[in-house]
């Protein structure tokens, strides 16, 4: 008993059960505790890195951005009101999106792909022309076709700059549309219309992809 | 009536639950008797997700991971 109550004196020795909670580690950092907040960053640098590396397309600017947002988050750790995983992770990837930003605002970001984007086609009375291929897919499933994955990832590198940055930080990192607003300084109505021609573009891809492979079956 | 082009160009809002009562019936009135928009439909919300699970994979390589650890330690530790 004894013995357990030194251990417990001791701010670097955690029983285990505790210290795999989450929540407990992110309110030991809030406290200042550096060794919670190393473990945060194990858990959270693959997010943080990915946006980075999506956005930038560059795997060197995203290992800075990654430190540049651990620092800044450590900094200002008092600042964050949340009190879940949830709601630090959503700060982390906002913090991330805005460091990305403004990286990229200071250099002219060079695309090898032609960027498009693609629609539906309408008839003069707007009735679709286009006939949909069969997905098979099953979005919530677990596995995902290698060659769709990369069917999908060419097609989101082809989107216009403007178009890719509302469709990544929206529907892959689960940013809001006041959120994105606020880091780009656009409208809501602005977000919401380039996510609409992201996403159609997105879909064209995709059924492409199954048009394929029902032409090669 | 609500025509291919006037759904498809709504579908944005009403799958965000943004569209009026007015418009959300004649949209769904289109898509009961519109197969291709029906279809489209469900491709359309099938693919954020699909796109999320692509994309979503990025791992940090581990010499990049093991950098960040001391440029954190370095920092944090002097701050
Ligand atoms: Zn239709």
């Amino acid at each position: 008993m004894r013995d357990l109550t030194r251990l417990q004196r001791q701010p670097n020795v955690r029983p285990l059960m505790e210290a795999s909670d989450e929540n407990l580690l992110l309110r030991q950092a809030q406290a200042g505790e550096l060794g919670a907040f190393e473990k945060l960053v194990e858990l959270h640098r693959d997010r943080v890195y990915g946006l980075a590396l999506r956005m930038t397309r560059s795997e060197a600017d995203a290992a800075e951005i990654t430190q540049e947002v651990f620092l800044s988050a450590w900094r200002n750790l008092s600042g964050f009101k949340g009190e879940n995983t949830a709601a630090f992770v959503g700060w982390l990837n906002r913090i991330a999106a805005n460091q990305t930003l403004m990286r990229l605002r200071h250099r002219k970001v060079v695309s090898q792909i032609e960027a498009s984007l693609e629609g539906p086609q309408f008839n003069e009375r707007g009735s679709m022309l286009d006939e949909v291929a069969d997905w098979k897919s099953d979005a919530l499933g677990l596995t995902l076709d290698a060659e769709l994955s990369e069917a999908i990832q060419l097609a989101a590198d082809a989107l216009p700059e403007e178009y890719r940055r509302v469709f990544l930080l929206k529907d892959v990192d689960g940013l809001s549309y006041e959120e994105i607003g606020d880091i780009t300084g656009d409208s809501v109505p602005a977000i919401k219309s380039r996510l609409h021609r992201a996403r159609l573009t997105m879909r064209s891809a995709i059924d492409a992809f199954y048009q394929d492979v029902e032409s090669s079956d | 009536m609500f025509n291919c082009k006037d759904s498809i160009d709504k579908l944005l809002e009403y799958l965000d639950g943004e569209v009026a009562p007015d418009v959300k019936h004649h949209l769904e009135q289109h898509f009961k008797g519109c197969s291709p928009c029906e279809e489209f439909l469900k491709q359309y919300r099938e693919t954020a997700p699909l796109c999320r699970k692509a994309l979503l994979r990025a791992r940090m390589p581990r010499e990049v991971a093991d950098r960040l650890t001391s440029f954190l330690r370095d920092a944090l530790r002097k701050a």
